[in-house]
């Protein structure tokens, strides 16, 4: 992992006249088409069913073209900016605990010295583990008379009498962000500890020769060394993020009174339980502008753009 | 573009034949997608029926189609929409009929004798009608009572054998059959339309009237009796009469909180004491049955939920489905599903039977019912009202019972708009 | 060891054994559920280690339900998909990172834009183009969409990872006579084997856990896979929370040992490819 012998970049061009930079491309061609292909055939093709169904009045198999009526109708209506307001709270929150804790994570796990791949595939479990089977078991825990959890915290005297934590708007939105904290710890954890591992051990040592404190290694060596990494996955965490259904449709359905209703679950029960396809069409495609913008910061952080693709 | 999807298209087919390899000259193949077939009491029922069907038909085979209940109706309209649907299923006729997926049967309802179809009250029959057709076929209903733990009423020095009449004598008996870390009984407000069928069975009871006869209009707040009964329900919780968790409480819950003896009563369906004396053997013939209590002045009342069955509008063998849905329908299998899998006959040649007279604690429930309004309503939009805006009214109102007159006129502002909104 | 050191460490391995009991604690309940008989399930105080344990439930649930059956729709599904999204990939990676691609933003940005479509939008558009090519109740049509979300993130991955492999080693093949396929099968896939096991495990665990597509896609009850099978445990009225622990702790337990087997591979891959070299 040499850096300086990925500076060839791809086999000098001009050099080999014209014929060969035409060969060249439609090599390039021959292993790029597969995926773009694939891809155009079974996403492009469903997306683009998706946009013109946002501009029909859809009901059952009966349907009108109603231009951008659909999207008249979303943005003003108040469900829709409630559910963003709510997808952006259990997004913001979620995608800070996950980096927040799996970065503490990664940093003890690296360094436990004994049993590390014990410690590691212990801790990837909540991944590991379906999102929707994660959700069942924590809805089964939250049960407010005969669930483990306000057990404990009744025996410990946290809570005088039993709470039911998914029947409340706010203890509802905290509780299903703190099962999607639990389920996407382990993958940002996976990610910073990759990150760690890469750092020169050299680097601690001359600082703790200089004599800087733990604090302050971890401010000047680690975090910087990390910040790549944390941009990438915390984008992409996002983009999972903002777009996850199983935990909330499984634990709440959106409710109670639409407090955890995020917008793929506003998508979902406009779609299916109001048979509205249109409007629901609608609401993806908005969503889809949303999680776009937050790619465009992606790619930057990537440098994909600037780079094309090779250095 | 349109040329390589052709030709994945091919490609495609070409991979469905092979998929499909032993399929020579086959019977017709029914798929049936029926709401219940994964709950486990019925299953014996239902696989046993199938048997017969096919050995009596043996030109026509049946598929079921296995679904998490949950996501029935998902399963269905993504099917619909592309043409795919199964032909037999079970549904709301009005939202289905509405969107186009299944088909009239008006042909083939007149066809029959008239004895068949004297086996359905023109009551039952409105259900199924839709714009004035006949779309599907009653299978079962759910006449809700309210059935009580006789242990947990004698402890509580109360009289079992003589239950609250009216609100103001269950509110007597609530009171004594709550405690610290029990309640008389369970609020439904979870995030289905059981919390609705629950709702209406109390207005209903209270003589209110939460829609007018055209669906054109809702009167939850407007309408005073149907307030009042509202009010009555819902304030149980904060008086501490109901469990708390009102507004995650759906069947479930309710179920287990009733089976692990937290609750002495609870609104519900024949289909109830199954799972409950499933879960709690020991309840085994401790549980009465008894009319909801209603208001005062008004006539004793609750609801019947109706399930049906239809075919679907894709469908290429509505013949051969009819046959397997008239099948299902007999008399027999319907005592069995009730006696076996506690499903509520909705023929009224059954309640004489012999089977089902004998069976104490069903003929209460028949006669019960004698005295229900149909559920669901017949609207387009019902699915969505019910689950959808009724059950956030419920759940804004529990969690702000002071403000429980303003969220229902909001509710019927909102619904009256929807319901003319076709 | 000063006492400070001392102290270090012990608030070093108390702060991992809070953090191992919070995040495990959630999987110890499935299997001490999935352990209780079904009385005991609704005692109150909850039992954390039921004296009566039993495996009922494993055996009233595979009864029951024909959880192998599923088990292996389920594997062929995900291995289907591996192939699928990992040869993909890969030539894309190839593709990205040997040539100069004049499209490439756009590409990449193709590739994420299809990331993150929300699943619910799309299952409506997906069930009709399955079934115009006559593929509902096919593995295929399971192993193409899972793909299509598992893509994305496999050529991110693999993409990083190729460019750390050095492009000498192609000039040096090439100038022997070896074709680009030649080089791309025999010399720089063998290189990148830990990125490509570790795309492969992403991409097996996303397939198995999926479950939306596969709910509406498959009506056969022969053909569903063992997410689809999970969840029909789940009734209205009825959860035998012990027999759905169990068919879920079945449900997980291949991917948890893929995982445990394969794990190191994931750390070295994300460490060679999300990196910048």
């Amino acid at each position: 992992m040499n850096p300086t012998n990925r500076t060839a970049a791809a086999l000098p061009a001009p050099r080999y006249g014209r014929r060969l930079k035409w060969a060249q491309r439609r090599a390039a061609a021959a292993f790029l088409a597969p995926a773009f292909i694939f891809l155009a055939f079974v996403v492009v093709f469903p997306l683009g069913q998706a946009f013109v169904t946002s501009l029909y009045r859809i009901r059952g198999l009966r349907s009108s073209f109603v231009g951008f009526d659909n999207y008249v109708r979303t943005v003003t209506d108040e469900a829709f900016w409630s559910s963003l307001g709510t997808s952006l709270v259990f997004t913001a929150s979620c995608v800070a605990a996950h980096l927040a804790i799996g970065l503490g994570l990664a940093l003890l796990l690296n360094r436990v010295t004994v049993a590390r791949t014990l410690f590691r595939i212990a801790f990837l479990m909540p991944w590991i583990i379906a999102p929707a089977i994660g959700a069942t078991i924590f809805l089964w825990m939250l049960e407010p008379q005969f669930g483990v959890i306000n057990y404990l915290l009744q025996s410990v005297g946290a809570i005088s009498e039993p709470i039911a934590w998914l029947g409340r708007p706010w203890s509802a939105l905290v509780s299903v962000i703190l099962v999607d904290v639990w389920r996407g710890v382990p993958f940002m954890m996976l990610l910073m500890l990759a990150g760690l591992q890469t750092i020169p051990i050299e680097l601690y040592e001359a600082a703790r020769i200089d004599g800087a404190t733990p604090l302050q290694q971890f401010r000047y060596i680690t975090l910087p060394n990390l910040a790549y990494l944390m941009i990438v996955g915390t984008t992409l965490d996002i983009i999972n993020t903002i777009r996850h259904f199983d935990i909330i449709a499984v634990m709440t359905g959106g409710g109670p009174v639409s407090a955890t209703e995020v917008l793929p679950v506003l998508l979902y029960n406009t779609a299916f339980r109001a048979n509205r396809l249109g409007e629901a069409a609608t609401i993806g495609i908005l969503l889809l502008g949303i999680v776009l913008a937050f790619s465009i910061v992606y790619i930057r952080a990537m440098r994909l753009d600037r780079d094309g693709g090779r250095d | 573009m349109i040329k390589s999807l052709k030709r994945a298209a091919s490609l495609g087919s070409m991979a469905a034949i092979l998929a499909a390899a032993p399929a020579l000259a086959e019977p017709v193949t029914i798929e049936w997608q029926n709401i219940n077939l994964t709950e486990s009491q019925y299953e014996p029922v239902w696989k046993h029926m199938v048997a017969d069907f096919e050995a009596a038909y043996p030109d026509i085979k049946i598929k079921p189609v296995l679904v998490a209940r949950k996501d029935h109706w998902t399963k269905f309209v993504t099917a619909a929409q592309a043409g795919e649907a199964p032909c037999v299923v079970t549904t709301d006729i009005a939202p289905a009929a509405y969107n186009g997926y299944i088909q009239s049967l008006d042909a083939l309802w007149n066809a029959e004798p008239e004895e068949f179809r004297n086996g359905w009250s023109e009551d039952i029959m409105r259900g199924v009608r839709f714009d004035g057709e006949v779309y599907g076929l009653p299978t079962y209903g759910g006449i809700y009572a309210e059935i009580y733990n006789r242990d947990l009423v004698e402890a509580a020095g109360l009289d079992a054998s003589n239950p609250p009449e009216t609100f103001a004598e269950y509110k007597t008996w609530a009171e004594a059959l709550s405690g610290d870390d029990h309640w008389a009984t369970a609020i439904l407000g979870g995030p289905t339309d059981t919390t609705t069928r629950v709702l209406l069975s109390w207005i209903y009871a209270n003589g209110g009237e939460p829609f007018d006869e055209d669906m054109t209009e809702s009167r939850f707040a407007k309408d005073p009796k149907s307030l009042e009964a509202i009010k009555a329900y819902l304030g149980m919780e904060a008086a501490k009469l109901a469990a708390p968790g009102a507004t995650t409480t759906n069947y479930l819950e309710q179920t287990n909180l009733f089976a692990q003896q937290k609750i002495a009563t609870m609104r519900n369906a024949f289909w109830g004491i199954a799972k409950v004396v499933g879960d709690n053997p020991d309840l085994e013939g401790k549980l009465f049955v008894a009319m909801p209590p209603h208001g005062e002045g008004a006539a004793p009342a609750t609801v019947a939920r109706q399930g049906s069955v239809a075919i679907s509008a894709n469908c290429e063998h509505p013949e051969e489905a009819w046959e397997f849905i008239k099948f299902d329908a007999q008399a027999k299998y319907a005592i069995e599903r009730a006696l076996k899998a506690n499903f509520m006959p909705l023929r009224n040649d059954l309640a004489d039977a012999p089977e089902v007279a004998g069976d104490e604690m069903l003929s209460k429930f028949l006669t019960i019912g004698q005295s229900a309004i149909a559920y669901p309503p017949s609207h387009p939009y019902w699915e969505d009202i019910s689950s959808g805006d009724i059950v956030e009214a419920v759940q804004a109102a529990l969690l702000d019972p002071e403000r429980t007159e303003e969220i229902f006129t909001a509710l019927d502002e909102k619904l009256t708009e929807k319901l003319n909104d076709i | 060891m000063t006492r400070s050191t001392l102290l270090t460490r012990t608030a070093f391995w108390l702060t991992l054994a809070v953090a191992l009991v919070v995040f495990l604690f959630p999987i110890y309940w499935m299997v001490n559920t999935s352990l209780k008989p079904s009385e005991e399930i609704f005692l109150s105080p909850p039992t954390f280690y039921s004296v009566n344990w039993t495996f009922d439930a494993y055996f009233d649930v595979l009864a029951n339900r024909p959880l192998f059956r599923y088990l292996i729709n389920s594997f062929i599904v995900a291995t289907g998909t591996t192939i699928v999204a990992v040869s993909l990939s890969a030539l894309t990676a190839y593709g990205f990172t040997r040539f100069k691609i004049r499209f490439a933003t756009a590409f990449i940005v193709f590739l994420i834009f299809t990331k993150m479509l929300p699943e619910t939008l799309l299952i409506i558009p997906y069930f009709q183009l399955m079934s115009k090519l006559g593929l509902i109740n096919t593995y295929l049509s399971l192993i193409l969409a899972y793909s299509s979300f598992a893509l994305p993130f496999a050529a991110w991955i693999l993409i990083g990872f190729f460019r750390s492999i050095p492009t000498e080693l192609d000039e040096a093949a090439m100038i022997d006579g070896a074709s680009r396929l030649d080089i791309f099968l025999k010399v720089v896939l063998p290189l990148a084997r830990p990125g490509l096991v570790a795309v492969a495990m992403f991409t097996f665990l996303l397939a198995w856990n999926a479950y939306v597509f596969a709910l509406v896609l498959t009506t056969d009850a022969d053909m569903f896979v063992i997410s689809v099978g999970v969840a029909n445990l789940v009734g209205e009225y009825q959860v035998e929370w012990n027999e759905l622990m169990a068919a879920a702790l079945v449900g997980a337990a291949p991917v948890l040992v893929i995982f445990s087997i394969l794990n190191r591979h994931l750390v070295e891959a994300i460490t060679a490819g999300a990196l910048k070299g």
